[in-house]
């Protein structure tokens, strides 16, 4: 009981500081974020959600995705959360743009 | 001279072994002065008339008709003729032509290939023009000073980032690395994969050991003072967004250039890598300028 509780406490406390920023993740960590990352961007493409942190797409994102929201938060560093979440709204812009731009006859370099 | 003389001592010869030709060979003799041409026809002419018994011309006629195929390989005219029916084609010249012709186009895409990669080996060379990458002195992942001599005498491919870095650049030193083992294969100890942080204050040498031994066994990581790391990224043009007093417990990202930067023997920038490259593309193109390499090339 006690050699588990170590070992647990270990680990929580390994999680608490990749999620505080103290260390960086290793590669299961990373890979473990990334997958709550993925099912996070899954819900707010299922419920048409692009900008999770403000407007319309804040609110809809914390009613229809909150377990994902929470597991996301809970694997991955705070500040990979609030870059992911930024990072999805100018990826989609981008793809947008270069969509744009295509439509204008724009060439590709 | 000699050749009118030499037909009147024929025709003399003639003349007292068949008394019969006299006539004919004094016409012979008088033709051959005339040209040399004639000689052929008059000798014909002479041998025809001159034929004492029957027997003595099928033995000359034979012996014309045997002579005849030892100068000529073929029997008939249209045998002759048949050698010639395809022309100077033949498989022969047609496999000479393809293999020449293949190995010409080989040696030009080759060259050519050559002469693109020295143009941007060259490019970056130029006088007067910004240099990219310079002097530096850090620490590897070890504790051990590490400095822009000890990249001497081997490509070095440097890469900048940082170990609490979201996405891009676990991707891109996963990429380096397969880059790195594909260079490695074909030419042993020729690259040295650099790992620069833009993250000194949170970037320790232990804590880029751990990280990078995920990667590569082989990576160099190189960490320093917030100062030297401020100048090995102004060095190799490298935009980094890395705060300069950061308190300590609050978490931060760094934004900076992500670029493979691949280093000639002697510290020279030779061409950057980008994120359009995959470790296969990268790996051609650092073998090739690895190849082009005149000097020599630390094993």
């Amino acid at each position: 009981m006690g050699v588990f509780d170590y070992f647990s406490s270990a680990e929580s406390k390994r999680a608490e500081e990749v999620r505080k920023g103290a260390v960086a993740p290793d590669r299961s960590e990373r890979k473990r974020c990334w997958e709550a990352r993925d099912s996070f961007y899954g819900c707010l493409d299922k419920h048409n959600v692009i900008d999770s942190l403000n407007g319309d797409g804040k609110k809809t994102a914390e009613k229809e995705c909150t377990a994902e929201n929470k597991q996301f938060e809970q694997d991955c560093a705070a500040a990979w959360v609030t870059y992911f979440k930024k990072f999805r709204v100018a990826d989609y812009q981008k793809k947008k743009t270069f969509e744009r731009l295509e439509k204008e006859g724009a060439n590709k370099m | 001279m000699s050749l009118s003389f030499a037909p009147s001592a024929t025709s003399k010869m003639l003349r007292s072994v068949v008394p019969k030709c006299q006539q004919q060979a004094a016409a012979v003799a008088a033709a051959r002065q005339s040209s040399r041409r004639f000689l052929s026809t008059t000798t014909t002419a002479r041998t025809q008339p001159c034929r004492p018994t029957a027997a003595v011309s099928q033995r000359c006629n034979s012996g014309a008709q045997q002579q005849q195929p030892r100068r000529y390989k073929h029997k008939t005219v249209e045998e002759a003729k048949s050698r010639y029916r395809t022309g100077p084609f033949s498989w022969k010249a047609g496999a000479l032509f393809v293999l020449t012709g293949g190995g010409l186009v080989w040696y030009f895409e080759f060259e050519k290939q050559r002469m693109q990669r020295k143009r941007v080996a060259e490019a970056t060379k130029g006088v007067g023009r910004p240099k990219v990458g310079g002097d530096f002195e850090l620490v590897d992942q070890n504790g051990k000073p590490f400095s822009s001599a000890d990249l001497r005498g081997r490509y070095s491919l440097v890469y900048f980032g940082f170990t609490h870095c979201p996405d891009i650049c676990p991707e891109e030193l996963d990429k380096m690395a397969q880059m790195f083992d594909l260079v490695e294969a074909e030419r042993p100890g020729a690259l040295v994969p650099v790992f620069v942080t833009c993250d000194p204050q949170r970037d320790d040498p232990a804590t880029l050991k751990t990280y990078l031994s995920e990667f590569h066994p082989r990576f160099v990581g190189l960490t320093g003072t917030y100062e030297q790391i401020k100048d090995i990224c102004k060095a190799y043009r490298v935009y980094f967004s890395t705060p300069r007093d950061a308190k300590p417990g609050v978490d931060y990202l760094v934004d900076h250039s992500i670029y493979f930067y691949l280093m000639d023997p002697e510290g020279d920038f030779v061409e950057a890598l980008g994120r359009q490259h995959s470790p296969d593309d990268a790996a051609k193109v650092i073998l090739g300028h690895v190849k082009d390499w005149r000097g020599r090339i630390k094993q």
